[in-house]
């Protein structure tokens, strides 16, 4: 196995069985990393916690949900708007947040009284809100609260609410991951067949492990309906309560974030037969791909076609344009889960950048198989990696640009290397044909940012040089390029709007219903 | 062109570009890699494919995609005889399913529950 041990953590020495060196000729049955284990003490983890996963990741972005967290008020500031997934109903669930604010005091009597007056305050604060979210912390799960119980007597009082449980306290798993499993099976045992859906279309799906950062969902969710798809639920980015009460309704389950999320897709699988279907919203070739499998899948390809000639025409020439400015760069791919293999294949595909690096935070080994099989050889796979590690890597890989977290960023910014928000975007959404060359515009910014250059020059080492003007980005990511690629007239930057989302919102779809396609029983 | 490397372009192919092989349990490796790769080679040989579940129709999904492409990409595989497609098609599933399921370090897979 190769192991690769950081100067940084000899100290440590399980941490070697952390991190390996993908080499030449070797695959997954030779080079992974051990994942998804308890922190080891003393390695300050950057991970988050299983409240987190649950309540941050998965639960909150839900759209018309009064989310209240039972327990103090800092486990609540702590996983506030901390994620940009924005949603059509003025953003809600971003703008309130809501917690039990338990102190001492309720750790030594109890705090279900104070739980029960915070949910009717909410309600009564928002009266056209009837659905509620409610998080178990480490605090309300150590005194033994009983949630469910409260829970239930406020919906007894009050027949127009609906109240989802989640018990979920931070302690509940080794990281952020625990939490999503936690609340994907809570999800389906205690809310999925309680609604029953009208159906509009003869295809339906569920999109799951989608969390609408910055308008992911509303892009796929727009091609989608551009099929004549209809989305029953989103699980759960722009995501309604209700509507995730009946995803037992749909045809198939289309499944993005594998990682948050495979588990309610195997569930519904078993115990409803809907077949899952693992699809990579990110990138040209795999988007196109994924299209075109929904479609088959429906017997509906041709208008999948449709919409992929279409896009990739219109956005196609200016991919190329920042893929020929990007060729080389290289990269460490460095996020929480599952961008780790939504991405290390086709940023080196279709932008040309070298993965030098993946880690990933709380990723379990099965991401490291997808991430690890997806990149060249020589790249660094890191689980759970702390800030000293990050540094080291950095300092040895020397990569132009970092995807990671904003904490881990702000640490690449300070040895003066770039960094992109893999998680909560710079200037997203990602997904989507146009997103992806939002993305590379952002890589593009991020490398050749004439702030950037002068900040990459330690002034305690050197002086600034008075001998050269200003230069754009163009100018200083052109230098290297042929006649050729610079005149090329089918080439362009990027010439999408600030906002490619809000416009969707008011688009009108086909009517297909009298448009029966005849679907492929046999080849 | 060997048969072994023939196996590894199309296992490197399928590990780059796909997602179907790695769910999160050994059985449910072994259900994929059958009914993608069973779908593919039957796509890939001119034979009838069975889409009466939706099971079914979700391997022949992502299988037609697969075929597709491996016959743009791979002009060896499209000029096979369907004899031979058959025999590297055997040896393919085998290759993956080692890399994936019996031959694979991670530990999660043989969890009982999901």
């Amino acid at each position: 196995m190769p192991y690769h041990e950081f100067e940084c953590s000899k100290c440590i020495p399980e941490r070697k069985q952390h991190a390996v060196l993908k080499g030449e000729g070797e695959d997954i049955t030779s080079a992974l990393p051990q994942g998804y284990l308890n922190t080891i003490p003393g390695t300050i983890s950057e991970r988050g916690c299983a409240y987190c996963g649950a309540k941050h990741v998965i639960g909150t972005p839900m759209k018309d949900v009064i989310h209240i967290s039972h327990g103090p008020v800092g486990c609540t500031y702590d996983t506030w708007q901390t994620k940009r997934y924005i949603s059509d109903n003025d953003n809600f669930q971003l703008k309130y947040t809501f917690a039990t604010d338990m102190k001492e005091k309720h750790i030594v009597f109890g705090a279900e009284k104070v739980l029960k007056k915070n949910i009717i305050e909410a309600f009564d604060a928002h009266p056209a809100i009837k659905r509620m979210t409610i998080y178990q912390t480490c605090a309300s799960a150590l005194i033994g609260d009983d949630i469910a119980a409260i829970a239930q007597e406020v919906m007894d009082e009050r027949p127009d609410v609906d109240i989802f449980v989640c018990n979920s306290p931070g302690f509940a798993g080794p990281s952020q991951s625990g939490g999503h499993h936690k609340i994907n099976i809570a999800w389906i045992n205690q809310k999925v067949g309680t609604v029953e859906p009208t159906i509009t279309s003869d295809y339906v799906i569920n999109y799951v492990g989608e969390y609408n950062i910055q308008g992911d969902q509303e892009v796929m969710a727009d091609y989608f309906k551009r099929m004549g798809i209809q989305v029953l639920s989103t699980f759960t980015g722009n995501g309604s309560y209700d509507d995730l009460r009946a995803m037992h309704k749909a045809h198939l389950n289309v499944l993005e974030c594998a990682r948050s999320a495979e588990y309610i897709c195997n569930e519904l699988r078993v115990r409803y037969g809907i077949p899952r279907l693992d699809i990579d919203g990110f990138g040209f070739g795999p988007l196109s791909d994924s299209l075109r499998k929904i479609g088959l899948f429906f017997g509906i390809e041709d208008r999948a076609q449709a919409i992929i000639d279409e896009e990739v025409a219109r956005w196609k020439p200016e991919l190329e344009w920042y893929k020929a400015r990007l060729h080389g760069k290289k990269v460490c791919l460095w996020p929480g889960g599952s961008k780790l293999w939504h991405w290390a294949h086709v940023i080196h595909e279709e932008m040309g950048v070298e993965v030098v690096s993946v880690y990933t935070k709380f990723g379990h080994q099965g991401d490291m198989e997808k991430g690890i099989a997806r990149c060249e050889a020589g790249a660094l796979a890191i689980d759970d990696p702390n800030e000293l590690e990050s540094l080291e890597a950095m300092y040895t890989l020397k990569p132009d640009v970092i995807f990671t977290g904003k904490r881990p960023g702000e640490v690449a910014k300070k040895i003066r290397v770039p960094y992109l928000n893999a998680h909560a975007y710079h200037n997203g959404p990602y997904k989507g044909f146009e997103g992806w060359v939002r993305f590379a515009r952002d890589i593009y910014n991020a490398i050749y940012s004439p702030i950037h250059q002068l900040s990459m020059l330690d002034i305690s080492e050197h002086a600034i040089p008075a001998d050269r003007g200003f230069a754009t980005a163009r100018m200083i990511s052109d230098t290297a390029l042929s006649e050729d690629i610079r005149q090329d007239p089918n080439l362009r930057e990027y010439t999408g709007g600030f906002d490619s989302v809000t416009k969707l919102r008011q688009r009108e779809y086909p009517d297909f219903s009298q448009d029966k396609p005849q679907r492929q029983e046999a080849v | 062109m060997t048969q072994e490397q023939q196996v590894e372009a199309l296992v490197d192919y399928i590990m780059k570009h796909c997602l179907w092989q790695f769910h999160s349990r050994n059985w449910d490796r072994e259900k994929q890699n059958a009914g993608v790769l069973g779908k593919t080679r039957q796509l890939l040989c001119g034979e009838a494919v069975d889409l009466s579940t939706p099971a079914d129709r979700c391997y022949w999904a992502d299988a037609v995609v697969l075929a597709d492409t491996w016959r743009k990409r791979f002009k060896w595989l499209a000029e096979m005889p369907t004899d031979a497609i058959a025999t590297l098609m055997h040896a393919l599933h085998q290759r993956l399913d080692y890399l994936t399921i019996t031959g694979s370090l991670n530990a999660e897979l043989t969890d009982q529950r999901y």
